[in-house]
């Protein structure tokens, strides 16, 4: 008997199966590249053939694509992505006092007592540091992302580079560059950059309590590890699904319901025919941007509204 | 005379006062619509880039009615109450309006200072011989929205629910339900109540500042500060949501004030700008939520 648990972000789609037990089962990371539909398609249809409908207990979502995900495949349970990482945090070790998390397009930080969420924060406006940034990175200097880690850990005299924003970090790693500094003392560099801004930033005036867990994509990078841990003097750990936490605890969240009855639609929904599209409504002076989801050219649901003229009379 | 009434900055806290005060006068109002996209869009265009979001919107405001009256109210508010000041942008905005829009009508320039009701009149008389040469005239209307003024019954105090924070900012970001993606709506719909600092006597928030070690500068801040102190002592709330436009100096200041003095309080802040999209927001105030309701029951599960 099986929960799914799917965490639709920015960058990435996340989709987890897990057992009575938490243990995961099956785990798959797809890039969402702005199509969280097709994401969870090409997901389930992964899926499809390992797992009948009626092994799936229950479904939760979480991720900045949440909704539209619960209303694709029927979720049983709708989470935000703070409260989705601590509980599959705690689900491995309930002692967690810290959670650094960082994502494709914001990072945060989550700090807990007795298990339970005591405070937590997210970053504002900027976006230094996070997955696509460092994508991008990556890109410029042509290392392939997997390896980025592995450059920081070969440095031995780390360049000082501008952290405090991501256009300034990148000026300056240029200068850096062109100043002729070794490309593996840059990343490394970089890596320390981006750890202290997100100290200064999303950290700022929170007290980081040992165990500190590491989630999110950017965990992958064990040049930031590091860099977290000499600049915190502690253990930095990052779980084995480091990338799939939230939908971990999406999937938990699902289980721990007392409700056993679940809302999913079945892996079926792989093959249905989707269409998106959008307008704007000129109900009123708002002039929403309205999202359309087609299925054979009957509207099937209506998001973005603020007033729910639309999303509140989704024909499904 | 027609006269054009900005719904921008505090306008929602002095509407009574103003609108009382120009039909008074026989003047005709117009107000702007509510603040809506092509306001914001408007604002944003042309104002410089520097400046806050409310700045902005109090922009598309102006330009939204400047070509349907003969005068448009800019008040340039300068202090509220003695010895306190409030944002400086509030003393350059009649400068800030000329510089940034074209074709204007007669805009209000003169200074007002509310904090004492001869100083007030000074603004009242500049502004009302506009209107009318009779003296008289306007030190009635000035009376008039003066006292519609002391009736008018701000501030929020939602009952019955089993959740309840301190709703923070100001007046213009908590009240204009289309900059703050109507943030008590979301609030309310995840059972948690709110409740703002004018529910809270004045005289109660200066017995409260007393701890600090100066008066604060600013009036906003001896506000906010004042009532979180007093609602937490009287567990009035469960936590603070501060709503802060992206780039404010004064909220700067009491965000950080207010952390340090009431450090183990649950404290969300919500940057608010340009952006129209509600997923980062709605993210924040769920989790914040959840944070809290978890704290009540005392169970993560």
């Amino acid at each position: 008997m099986y929960y799914l648990g799917v965490d639709v972000g920015s960058v990435s789609t996340d989709i987890v199966v897990i057992d009575e037990n938490y243990n995961v089962i099956e785990s798959i990371y797809l890039r969402t590249k702005g199509r969280p539909i097709k994401a969870i398609q090409e997901g389930f249809k992964r899926l499809e053939g390992k797992f009948k409908n009626s092994d799936i207990l229950g479904v939760g979502t979480t991720g900045s694509g949440r909704h539209i995900a619960a209303f694709l495949i029927g979720a049983d349970i709708v989470k935000n992505e703070i409260t989705s990482h601590a509980v599959a945090a705690l689900s491995l070790d309930k002692d967690v006092r810290t959670i650094i998390e960082i994502g494709g397009q914001d990072s945060k930080i989550i700090t807990l007592e007795n298990g339970m969420i005591t405070d937590f924060a997210m970053n504002t406006v900027c976006a230094a540091g996070t997955g696509s940034f460092l994508d991008r990175q990556a890109e410029r200097l042509e290392i392939p992302i997997e390896e980025f880690g592995d450059y920081a850990l070969k440095s031995k005299n780390p360049v000082r580079i501008a952290g405090r924003c991501a256009v300034f970090a990148e000026s300056d790693m240029i200068h850096k560059q062109q100043l002729g500094f070794a490309v593996e003392d840059i990343i490394k560099g970089l890596c320390e950059a981006l750890v202290r801004n997100y100290l200064n930033n999303v950290a700022k005036g929170k007290e980081i309590k040992s165990k500190v867990f590491f989630q999110g994509g950017v965990a992958a990078n064990k040049g930031m590890k590091k860099a977290f841990e000499e600049a915190l003097g502690m253990e930095v750990i990052v779980p084995k699904h480091y990338n799939m936490m939230g939908a971990i605890g999406a999937a938990i969240l699902a289980a721990e319901r007392k409700e056993k009855r679940t809302n999913f639609k079945g892996f079926e929904v792989a093959d249905i025919n989707y269409a998106t599209a959008s307008f704007e409504c000129k109900g009123c002076s708002n002039l929403c941007e309205v999202a359309v989801i087609k299925c054979e050219e009957k509207v099937i649901g209506y998001f973005g509204d603020r007033c729910g003229r639309y999303s509140g009379k989704v024909a499904v | 005379m027609k006269v054009g009434i900005p719904k921008g900055l505090l306008y929602y806290k002095y509407k009574p006062f103003f609108n009382t005060f120009f039909e008074e006068l026989g003047a005709e109002i117009i107000e702007s619509p509510d603040t809506n996209k092509d306001i914001l869009d408007l604002g944003s265009t042309l104002c410089t880039d520097e400046a806050c979001l409310p700045i902005k919107v109090f922009h598309g405001h102006v330009e939204k009615i400047k070509d349907k009256c003969d005068l448009i109210l800019i008040p340039r508010i300068m202090q509220i109450y003695k010895r306190e000041f409030i944002c400086p942008k509030f003393c350059g905005i009649p400068e800030m309006i000329e510089n940034n829009i074209e074709d204007l009508p007669i805009i209000t320039k003169a200074p007002i200072y509310l904090f004492s009701s001869d100083k007030f009149f000074k603004w009242a008389y500049e502004t009302g011989k506009i209107l009318t040469k009779n003296f008289f005239k306007i030190q009635k209307a000035f009376e008039r929205a003066q006292n519609e003024q002391k009736k008018f019954k701000e501030g929020i105090n939602d009952k019955g629910y089993a959740l309840k924070v301190a709703l923070i900012g100001h007046t213009y970001n908590i009240y204009d339900t289309f900059i703050n993606m109507n943030v008590k709506n979301k609030l309310n719909k995840l059972g948690v109540g709110v409740i703002t600092h004018e529910v809270v006597d004045d005289n109660v928030k200066y017995l409260e500042i007393k701890k600090l070690f100066k008066r604060p500068f600013w009036t906003f801040a001896r506000e906010y500060y004042g009532f979180i102190s007093y609602a937490l002592k009287e567990s009035l709330i469960d936590g603070i949501v501060y709503l802060s436009s992206f780039a404010c100096g004064i909220d700067s200041v009491i965000v950080e004030l207010i952390k340090l003095d009431f450090e183990n309080v649950p404290f969300l802040l919500l940057k608010i700008d340009e952006h129209t999209g509600e997923a980062g927001f709605d993210t924040r105030i769920e989790a914040f939520v959840d944070m809290l309701s978890r704290r009540k029951r005392g169970n993560l599960a």
